[in-house]
């Protein structure tokens, strides 16, 4: 074995890494190459995924076989597309290598094109992450790197924040749906656990030489630091205990009772999905259903009807139909048409003020004027014309669930803007998201590593193991600062000077 | 410099004049306001960079007097200290030399988080101080009440600005000008005592408050927010009264270590250090605090005071039926006072003699000074620039606790950095500022500015985001350098024995990362050391690698390769931590060079946030307005600014410096016309 390593050893002689006592902080080598899926997702034949940084070309060698040469530049070649841990061939593709500076970022880039099928980029993600030196991109990293190497010009400079801005939101909504359930309570959970363990070493750092501050606390932090690396290295390998992340573009149904939300539903997935009736206050719970609208995948769900009812179970129906339509990518507001107040102006009016109380932002959503046969075709086209002056109105669709008048126009409407979300890459694409969460943890893990490596030797650095653990599980969970590990050593202990 | 003479006092008040009939009318370009910790090192930094500078404060042979605990440093303290040293201040060099009790806190927790701490003596300390200023050249001490701080109206062009003018003194109808003022009042801004249910004015124990003057230009011409804060002081008690075989010995350490990068050891010989004790509260504490609550006005009061320094009545209030700490320390060579550290408190004097009997070591004390509590002013420092100017005040600096900080480490480490700001100032020169990735100064500084503070400000190490890199041995490669080419506060003596250690260390770790060998050499070399070898890591093995590991020292190096590494011997302890600590100062880089680029984009300062025409949520635009971050860095810290509106900043500064620089190239295309036209003239 020995002789093996010295011969490798004259083969590729001055690379090195340092070695800190028994292994030095390896794991937490400079992550400084990103990667993304920058393609839309759904219908498409092709996804284009993006990868910038100093390790672009390590990647691009380890995983299209182009060990033994340099690929041409700004060239598109055929390769198989493998795995670099297991050899496994994930897909054929084309693959394109751009040196820098002339690339969109301006760093050395890499740009995997593979088929479209949600298996083979969740695959490709994988094992990009695999790489050493990869980590996944956080919304508008390659835009903000292109913009600090100086490749944006200057009209694009001035659409950047608004870019960031539309990224970030849909990562919040999409980390609003996923710390919701099972997964965020058990990132939440390691998240408080951290941030105390991390409060016990500060609070023996800094006060254990005057305070009455027992060296018990540390070996409980010993205890906790393990367990939760135990518990996250757990979780790293086994895929089943993770929550199914829903795909598709979450679309919400909502509005008030009896406006015919549920009937929408059954039009759209014809067939009787949820339950319709006369009586105000029929649907209760969520009521969900995938569908496919021209290809793209959707999340359609149904919810309570929005209004004040001493009804303990409805009451429960309306907070969580509230919690959805904060949670939606878009927003299908329901009015009931032969509702509206019959004159013009009082009817724009109207509608604002019902979606003011329906939606917490408007940009997202359509507004749907059902039961438009029991209007007259004149009321209708007097309506139409009206509120189609209306500023600030979203667009208006008019059907009949009843009588399918109208379908079609707000089909083709749905369409659209589904089409434009899965134009976004960021709004859906849960392994994206997976892949990110992955890499954070696997981090974490590391840094408790350190937390153990260092807990005799130097306390300083074992700290800083368990700052960086947190950090790690802080881009899933939301950032600490000082100030609240500091309030927790003051809830916890008694200091004094 | 430890072989210094110190003048005596006598000579020192002699020089310096107690009246100022004639400096009325003169003009100084700088004038520091108060003598404790934060004023003499803002005024010595001040003349050390080359104003003329003037020191006011109430009573001369109170310049620098520790007001409460006979001690500094300590665990986050210890750096600021180290950190003033570098930047060539005084406190360091005066604890080397007034230090009676030696320890380095945390020695066994790592090196980025040792603690030198020094027990001193209150008589050495101010005579070192005092006969330091009056060493300084171009540095005058006043004595008198300053009852006035003269500020112009605000300028028409720039609503809300000022400029500061001067001060005049009481009983003194002729100002002292100056060009900067920098206000060090301490506790003494609208300063009141409180001991048991009494109050009276004043700053400290037998000091009257400073003049109310002060607090109207503060609050009233200037329209600076301010608030109160509170602190106290134990009883003092008398050595003698105590039964020291009741309490615990806690020796110091064997070898003092100097906090001064100048000084190799320190004044006190090893063998005469003072001793320390330990011991503990016990219930019937508990029980006379309980009692006299009612006789206490200053634990009623609900003004903040200090979470981590906390009287001992608000201890057992909080954390009842616990026993707590009491450090018996000492107050000097020559007195017969003891501080009880632990035991700040404000009860009536004799309810004071009653608590303090509860603890056995004190069963037959007697008291000396009773303990007592203060309330002070205290300016929110997020009005201050990162060069601690009042933004609204051109040329007014503020330090120490008047910011709202407690400690004479925080006071010191802000008196630097204000003198040597309000120098530059009142010569012309641009403001300096200190980077939180480069100091503990810049940490304590970039919170209280971009923070601001709920309760009095004290540092920990857990405040510095890269603690492993601002280390307390590593202080003068970070800031003495700096200190020199950039702020000049630094003498050139110590910058040339700052840049032959840097030098010196470079070598040596070229040294030692250039001595390789196979882990069998090394084991046969060192055969006491157990070297976990992974073959797919390491085939080699430097010096600097296997200095890494826990048990080697540099000395076992330096005795296998005498010839390479003895010209290094005095550096060996630096060179241990230097290669256990770079790896993970490595890794931290990336993160420092991204802050450091985020602060070098500077925001100015007269942005009209509400008419800026970017997009920004009203929100956010009340934050910047109410804030005003003078970098970009600055307003990512900001809670509640969003990334989004981050871009839209970096956007408009970009845009900005793009349109300077144009304009800059404009300006020298110009200029080269010019020339080329005058030498086009002069050929003809």
């Amino acid at each position: 074995r020995y002789f093996f390593a010295l011969a490798s050893c004259r083969l590729t002689p001055p690379h090195r890494r340092l070695c800190t006592g028994d292994g030095g902080p390896a794991g937490l080598a400079d992550a400084q190459t990103v990667f993304a899926l920058s393609s839309g997702y759904g219908r498409c034949g092709v996804a284009v995924i993006r990868v910038s940084g100093p390790a672009s070309m390590t990647a691009l060698r380890s995983m299209a076989g182009l060990k033994h040469r340099l690929p041409p530049p700004r060239t598109a070649l055929l390769r198989s597309i493998t795995d670099p841990r297991t050899e496994e061939v994930l897909d054929r593709g084309l693959v394109l290598w751009f040196p820098g500076p002339h690339s969109f970022t301006g760093e050395d880039s890499a740009e995997f094109h593979v088929h479209g099928g949600p298996a083979v980029i969740a695959a490709v993600l994988q094992a990009l992450g695999s790489v050493p030196g990869m980590r996944p991109a956080e919304a508008g990293e390659f835009t903000r790197r292109a913009f600090q190497a100086g490749k944006l010009g200057l009209t694009e400079v001035e659409g950047l924040g608004d870019l960031i801005h539309a990224e970030t939101e849909a990562q919040r909504r999409q980390a609003l749906r996923q710390m919701s359930g099972e997964l965020g309570r058990l990132y939440q959970d390691w998240s408080r656990k951290l941030k105390r363990c991390l409060a016990h070493v500060e609070a023996f750092i800094d006060f254990s030489e005057d305070e009455l501050i027992e060296d018990g606390v540390l070996n409980q932090v010993d205890t906790s630091v393990l367990n939760l690396q135990t518990e996250i290295e757990r979780h790293l390998k086994d895929e089943r205990r993770g929550e199914r992340l829903r795909s598709g573009v979450q679309v919400v149904i909502a509005g008030a009772t009896n406006a015919g939300k549920s009937s929408l539903l059954n039009t759209l997935c014809q067939r009787p999905a949820a339950i319709v009736s006369p009586i105000a206050g029929t649907t209760r719970d969520v009521v969900e259903t995938a569908l496919d609208v021209g290809g793209f995948p959707i999340l359609l769900s149904d919810t309570a009807g929005l209004r004040d009812s001493p009804d303990l179970v409805e009451r429960e129906g309306v907070r969580r139909a509230r919690e959805r339509v904060e949670q939606a990518d878009l927003t299908l507001v329901v009015v009931d048409g032969s509702h509206l107040p019959p004159d013009d102006g009082e009817a724009a009016v109207f509608l604002q003020d019902h979606l003011s109380g329906v939606l917490p932002t408007q940009d997202q959503c359509l507004l749907v004027l059902n039961k438009v046969d029991l209007l007259t075709e004149e009321t209708k086209q007097k309506l139409e014309a009206d509120l189609s002056r209306v500023p600030g109105l979203p667009p208006l669709c008019f059907i009949s669930c009843h009588t399918n008048e109208g379908l079609q126009h707000f089909l083709t409407e749905l369409h659209n803007r589904v089409k434009t979300l899965c134009g976004d890459p960021l709004s859906g694409a849960p392994t994206l998201t997976q892949a990110r969460h992955r890499a954070h943890l696997q981090q974490c893990v590391a840094a408790l590593a350190q937390y153990q490596r260092y807990r005799d030797a130097d306390l300083a650095l074992a700290a800083e193991g368990v700052r960086l653990a947190l950090t790690g599980l802080g881009r899933i969970t939301g950032r600490v600062g000082a100030e609240e590990i500091l309030d927790i050593i003051f809830k916890d202990f008694c200091i004094g000077k | 410099m430890l072989t210094k003479k110190i003048v005596p006092l006598q000579s020192f008040l002699s020089v310096v004049s107690r009246r100022a009939g004639h400096l009325a009318g003169r003009h100084y370009d700088v004038i520091v306001v108060g003598g404790g910790h934060a004023g003499t090192e803002a005024a010595a930094a001040a003349a050390r960079v080359g104003a003329e500078t003037l020191l006011v404060t109430q009573k001369i042979h109170t310049i620098g007097v520790l007001s409460c605990n006979p001690s500094l440093g300590g665990v986050g303290k210890g750096q600021l200290v180290k950190e003033v040293d570098a930047l060539d201040g005084l406190c360091g060099r005066a604890g080397d030399w007034a230090g009676i009790y030696f320890s380095i806190l945390n020695r066994r927790k790592g090196p980025a988080v040792w603690g030198p701490r020094a027990q001193l003596d209150r008589q050495r300390y101010r005579e070192f101080i005092q006969s330091e200023l009056l060493c300084t050249p171009r540095l005058t001490v006043l004595e008198g009440a300053v009852e006035e701080l003269m500020v112009t109206d605000a300028n028409p062009q720039e609503p809300g600005r000022h400029r500061v003018t001067g001060i005049r003194l009481a009983n003194d109808s002729d100002p002292i000008l100056a060009s900067s003022v920098v206000l060090t009042t301490g506790t003494f801004l609208s300063g009141s005592l409180f001991m048991g249910r009494t109050t009276s004015p004043g700053g400290r124990i037998g000091d009257a408050p400073s003049s109310a003057g002060i607090s109207n230009t503060l609050r009233d011409r200037l329209g600076l927010r301010m608030g109160r804060l509170k602190t106290g002081t134990p009883p003092r008690i008398l050595k003698d009264s105590v039964d020291f075989s009741l309490a615990k010995f806690q020796p110091p350490d064997s070898i003092p270590s100097p906090f001064s990068f100048l000084n190799t050891h320190v004044r006190c010989k090893p063998e005469e250090q003072q001793s320390c004790y330990l011991t503990y509260t016990t219930p019937g504490v508990e029980r006379v605090v309980r009692e006299t609550l009612h006789l206490n006005c200053h634990v009623q009061q609900d003004t903040k005071g200090p979470r981590y320094c906390p009287s001992i009545e608000s201890r057992v209030l909080r954390f009842p039926g616990r026993s707590h700490q009491v450090w018996l320390e000492p107050e000097g060579v020559n007195s017969d006072l003891l501080y009880p550290q632990g035991l700040t408190m404000t009860m009536p004097p004799e309810m004071q003699l009653r608590l303090i009997r509860e603890i056995p070591p004190f069963h037959r004390a007697e008291i000396h000074t009773p303990g007592y509590g203060v309330h002070y002013d205290y300016v929110c420092p997020t009005q201050l620039s990162p060069a601690l100017q009042v933004k609204s005040a051109q040329g007014l600096f503020l330090a120490g606790q008047i910011n709202g900080t407690t400690g004479y480490e925080e006071a010191a480490a802000q008196g630097v950095w204000a003198g040597a700001n309000a120098a530059r100032s009142a010569l012309s020169m641009p403001p300096v500022t200190l980077s939180r990735t480069e100091s503990y100064i810049g940490v304590l500084i970039d919170d209280l500015v971009t923070r601001g503070v709920t309760e009095p400000y004290r540092m920990f190490t857990s405040r510095a985001e890269f603690r492993t890199s601002l280390r307390p041995d590593n202080a003068d490669l970070r800031l003495t350098l700096k200190g020199f080419e950039e702020v000049g506060c630094v003498s050139s003596f110590r910058y040339q024995e700052t840049v032959r250690v840097r030098d010196s260390l470079q070598e040596a770790l070229t040294a030692l990362q250039s001595l390789t060998m196979s882990p069998p050499a090394w084991r046969k070399k060192l055969p006491d050391i157990r070297m976990i070898v992974r073959y797919f890591v390491c085939l080699f093995f430097s010096g600097m690698e296997v200095l890494q590991y826990q048990d080697v020292s540099f000395e076992m190096l330096e005795s296998v390769f005498p010839e390479c590494l003895s010209p290094y011997k005095e550096f060996s302890q630096r060179l241990k931590i230097e290669a256990v600590y770079r790896p993970h100062c490595e890794l931290q880089k990336r993160d420092i060079e991204r802050i450091q680029r985020e602060e070098n984009m500077s925001l100015p300062q007269d942005i009209d946030y509400f008419s800026l025409p970017v997009s920004l949520s009203v929100e956010v635009r009340q934050i910047l307005d109410r804030v005003r971050p003078s970098t970009l860095g600055a307003a990512t810290r900001l809670p509640g600014v969003t990334p989004a509106a981050i871009v839209h900043l970096l956007n408009y500064v970009w845009h900005k410096g793009q349109k300077e620089k144009r304009a800059h190239k404009r300006q020298l295309h110009q200029k080269e016309d010019r020339e080329e036209e005058l030498s086009a003239r002069n050929a003809s």
